[in-house]
C-alpha cells in the first residue's frame, strides 16, 4: 500500500459543451504524485492546468463535466465521492492556492479573520488558538508584522501580500496535498524563494504532496521531482524534472524552452516564440495536438492518430510520433 | 526633450484606522520617474515597495499626498487635464480578474473604448476587435466568451488588447507577463517592442521578473520601501549595479539554464513592505 502514490489522476477528461460537440479542455490526462513528492505542471496558456487543479478539489465550474477512470486520493476515488465527502476533504486534506488571490479572499473581511474562520471550520479550537495558528502561518509565508497587519482588508495590501495571505489560507489546516496554481507568480524573487523553501520543507519533513503549476521553468528544478508538460488539453511530455529540462523531447517543450528569457537575454538576440497560434480545441480532432505548429510533423501520422507515450529512458516519456519514429535526433 | 509622462516628487501616505488607533503607511516617498516618447522604463523592487501605488497615481486612480503628475511637460491639474491624459495613457492591471466586467462578452469589452471615443462603425469595430485579439495571440472565437470562460493568461491578454484598442501613446503595465507561458510571453514582449519601434509607444513596465526587465527595458528604476535606490540604462544597472540591494535582487533570479546551483544572496524575508511613517 505504501508504494502506492498518494494521488492518482487517471485518464481524466474535462469537457464543456461547445457549438460542435464537447470541448475537451482536459483530454485523457493522467499523473500521479507520491507522498512527499512534488509534481510541476507547465504548459501553454489555456492548456487546462487550472482545470485539472480544480478537478482535484471537485470545483470545476458548471457546465464543465469531469469523467475518466478516477481521481484517487489515498485510495478513495474522489470522482465517486458525494459532494459532502469531498467537502470534508477539501480545505482539510487537500488545499488549493488559487491563481487568482482576489477570488480566494473576501474583500469585506480583514485577512486574519478569514484564516481564523477557515481554521475553526475544520478544527474544534478556540478563537484564541485559531488566531495563534493564523499568526503562525502568516509568519511562515513572510507576511510582515502579522499581529498588526492581519487586521488589514485585502484592498490595503499589495498584490504580493495578498498572494501570501492566499498561501497562508491554504496552509492553515495542515493539508496533506497542496495544489498551488501559480502561487508564486506575483512575488518578488526573495519572497518567492522563501515560499519555495517553505513548500520544500513541508514535503521533505511532513511528507506533504504538492501539485505546483507554474510558467517559470526556472522554478521547476527548485521544487519539483517530476514535471508534466501540457498543450491544448493534452499531456505531451512527463518525467523527472532534470531529465525533461536537459533532454526535452517533445517539439512543444523544445519550443517552450527556447522562448524562455534567461539571464543572458537581450534585444540583440530576440526571443523566439513558437510560431503560429494554438488551434481551437474543436480543430484538434484525432491527430497530434501540436501538429499545426510543429516543425517535424510525420505526414500521414500526426493528422490522423494521437501519439502514444514513448519511453525516453530514466522514467521520461513523450507523446510524439516523430520521437517514436526517429528518436531524439528527429525532434531536435 | 520633455517627457511624455512624469511623476515628480510623488509622496503617498495611507492612513488606516483599527479600533480607534490610527496608522500611517508611507507607501511612496518622494519618487520621480519620467518616460520619454518611445522609451520603455522598468519599475522593479520587492513586493510592497510602492510600484503599483506610484503607477496608479500616474493615471489618477489614486491621488498623491504631494507631488505632481506632468503630461507632455505640463502639470495635470484640472478634470479636463486628467481626461486628456487618459486618452493618451492606458493602464493594464496587475489583477486581470477584477478589471474585466464579468457579464460583458470579450468582444463588447474590447469594442467599448472605441464606442466611448466614437471611433469607427460597427463593422470597423468588429474588425479592430479581431485584429487586437490576434495581436495578443488569441483566436477570434474568444470574442464571444465571458471572462469567466477564459484561462488566467487568456484574460491577461484580453486586458492588454483592450488597453491597445484606442492606440495609446503610453502604456502602464503592472505585472502583465508573469502569468503567461514563456512562448506567449515572448510573443507579447515582441509585440511591445514592435509598437515601441513603429508607433513610438512609451511604456512603464512593472515586473518581478528581472530577466524580462532586462530584455525589454531601456531604463530601469529600482525601488525599495517606497524610495528609488538606483536607476539607469538596463545594461549599466544589470552589468554594474551600484547598490547592494540591486546586487541582491540580481543574484536571486531563478534560471532554468542554471544547473541546480542554489540561488545566491537571498535576503531573509520579512523586511519588505512600506516604511511605517
Ligand atoms: N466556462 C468555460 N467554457 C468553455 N471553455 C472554458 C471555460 N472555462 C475555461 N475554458 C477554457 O478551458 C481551457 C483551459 O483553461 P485553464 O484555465 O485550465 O487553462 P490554464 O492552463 O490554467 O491556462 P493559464 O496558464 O492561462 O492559466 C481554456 O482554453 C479556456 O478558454
Ligand atoms: N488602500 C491602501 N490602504 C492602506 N495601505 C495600502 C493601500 N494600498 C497599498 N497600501 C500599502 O502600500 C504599500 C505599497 O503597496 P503597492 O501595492 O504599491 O506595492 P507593490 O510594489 O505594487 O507590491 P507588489 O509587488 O506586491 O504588487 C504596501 O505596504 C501596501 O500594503
Ligand atoms: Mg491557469
Ligand atoms: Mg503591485
Amino acid at each position: 500500500m505504501s508504494a502506492d502514490p498518494a494521488l492518482r489522476f487517471e485518464h481524466v477528461t474535462i469537457a464543456f459543451p461547445g457549438a460542435e460537440g464537447p470541448l475537451k479542455v482536459v483530454n485523457d490526462v493522467s499523473f500521479a504524485v507520491g507522498s512527499g513528492q512534488c509534481l510541476v505542471i507547465v504548459g501553454e496558456s489555456g492548456s487546462g492546468k487550472s482545470m485539472a487543479c480544480q478537478a482535484l478539489l471537485g470545483i470545476v465550474p458548471a457546465p464543465g463535466a469531469v469523467s475518466g477512470q478516477g481521481i484517487f486520493w489515498e485510495g478513495r476515488d474522489l470522482l465517486k465521492s458525494s459532494a459532502r465527502d469531498w467537502m470534508k476533504v477539501r480545505g482539510a486534506e487537500i488545499a488549493m492556492v488559487f491563481q487568482d488571490p482576489a477570488a480566494a479572499l473576501n474583500p469585506l473581511m480583514p485577512v486574519g479573520r478569514q484564516i481564523v474562520d477557515v481554521v475553526r471550520a475544520h478544527r474544534s479550537v478556540t478563537r484564541a488558538e485559531a488566531e495563534r495558528r493564523a499568526i503562525e502561518v502568516l509568519n511562515q509565508v513572510g507576511f510582515p508584522e502579522p499581529e498588526r497587519r492581519m487586521r488589514a482588508y485585502p484592498i490595503e495590501l499589495s498584490g504580493g501580500l495578498r498572494q501570501r495571505v492566499a498561501i497562508a489560507l491554504a496552509l492553515a489546516c495542515g493539508p496533506k496535498l497542496i495544489v498551488a496554481d501559480e502561487a508564486t507568480t506575483n512575488l518578488d524573487v526573495s519572497i518567492q524563494a522563501q515560499i519555495i523553501g517553505l513548500l520544500r520543507s513541508l514535503k521533505e519533513e511532513l511528507g506533504i504532496s504538492i501539485v505546483f503549476v507554474t510558467h517559470d521553468l526556472g522554478l521547476a528544478p527548485e521544487i519539483g521531482d517530476e514535471v508534466l508538460v501540457m498543450y491544448a488539453g493534452h499531456a505531451v511530455e512527463r518525467g523527472p524534472v532534470r531529465e525533461v529540462l536537459d533532454r526535452p523531447s517533445h517539439p512543444y517543450t523544445i519550443g517552450l524552452l527556447n522562448s524562455a528569457p534567461t539571464l543572458e537575454s537581450s534585444r540583440a538576440h530576440p526571443l523566439k516564440p513558437i510560431p503560429g497560434q494554438v488551434p481551437a480545441l474543436d480543430e484538434i480532432g484525432a491527430g497530434a495536438p501540436f501538429r499545426s505548429r510543429c516543425p517535424v510533423v510525420v505526414s500521414g501520422r500526426c493528422d490522423s492518430a494521437k501519439p502514444d507515450w514513448t519511453a525516453c529512458g530514466g522514467g521520461h516519456f513523450v507523446a510524439c510520433h516523430r520521437f517514436a519514429q526517429d528518436g531524439i535526433g528527429g525532434v531536435q | 526633450m520633455t517627457a511624455i509622462l512624469e511623476g515628480r516628487n510623488i509622496v503617498k501616505t495611507f492612513t488606516t484606522r483599527r479600533g480607534g488607533q490610527k496608522h500611517e503607511v508611507r507607501a511612496v516617498g518622494d519618487v520621480t520617474v519620467a518616460a520619454d516618447r518611445g522609451e520603455i522604463v522598468g519599475l522593479v523592487g520587492e513586493s510592497g515597495c510602492g510600484k503599483t501605488t506610484f503607477s496608479r497615481i500616474l493615471i489618477g486612480i489614486e491621488t498623491a499626498s504631494s507631488g505632481t503628475v506632468l503630461h507632455d511637460g505640463k502639470p495635470v491639474a484640472t478634470k479636463a487635464d486628467w481626461k486628456a491624459l487618459r486618452r493618451d495613457v492606458q493602464y493594464v492591471f496587475q489583477d486581470p480578474y477584477t478589471s474585466l466586467c464579468p457579464t460583458m462578452r470579450i468582444g463588447e469589452a474590447l469594442a467599448e473604448p472605441l464606442l466611448v471615443h466614437g471611433i469607427g462603425d460597427k463593422s470597423e469595430r468588429a474588425e479592430r476587435v479581431r485584429e487586437a485579439l490576434s495581436l495578443v495571440g488569441l483566436q477570434g472565437f474568444i470574442a464571444d466568451r465571458l471572462p469567466s470562460q477564459l484561462s488566467g493568461g487568456q484574460r491577461q491578454r484580453v486586458s492588454l488588447a483592450r488597453a491597445l484598442m484606442i492606440r495609446p501613446r503610453v502604456l502602464i503595465c503592472d505585472e502583465i507577463v508573469s502569468g503567461l507561458d514563456v512562448s506567449v510571453q515572448a510573443q507579447v514582449l515582441t509585440l511591445l517592442t514592435e509598437l515601441q519601434a513603429s508607433l513610438g509607444l512609451s511604456l512603464i513596465f512593472i515586473s518581478h521578473d528581472l530577466r524580462v526587465i532586462r530584455y525589454l527595458c531601456d531604463r530601469v528604476v529600482v525601488m525599495y520601501r517606497g524610495e528609488i535606490v538606483e536607476q539607469g540604462p538596463v545594461e549599466r544597472v544589470f552589468g554594474a549595479p551600484e547598490s547592494d540591494y540591486t546586487r541582491g535582487l540580481l543574484a536571486a533570479i531563478p534560471d532554468h539554464s542554471r544547473r541546480g546551483e542554489p540561488r545566491l544572496g537571498l535576503r531573509p524575508a520579512g523586511h519588505e513592505g512600506a516604511r511605517l511613517a
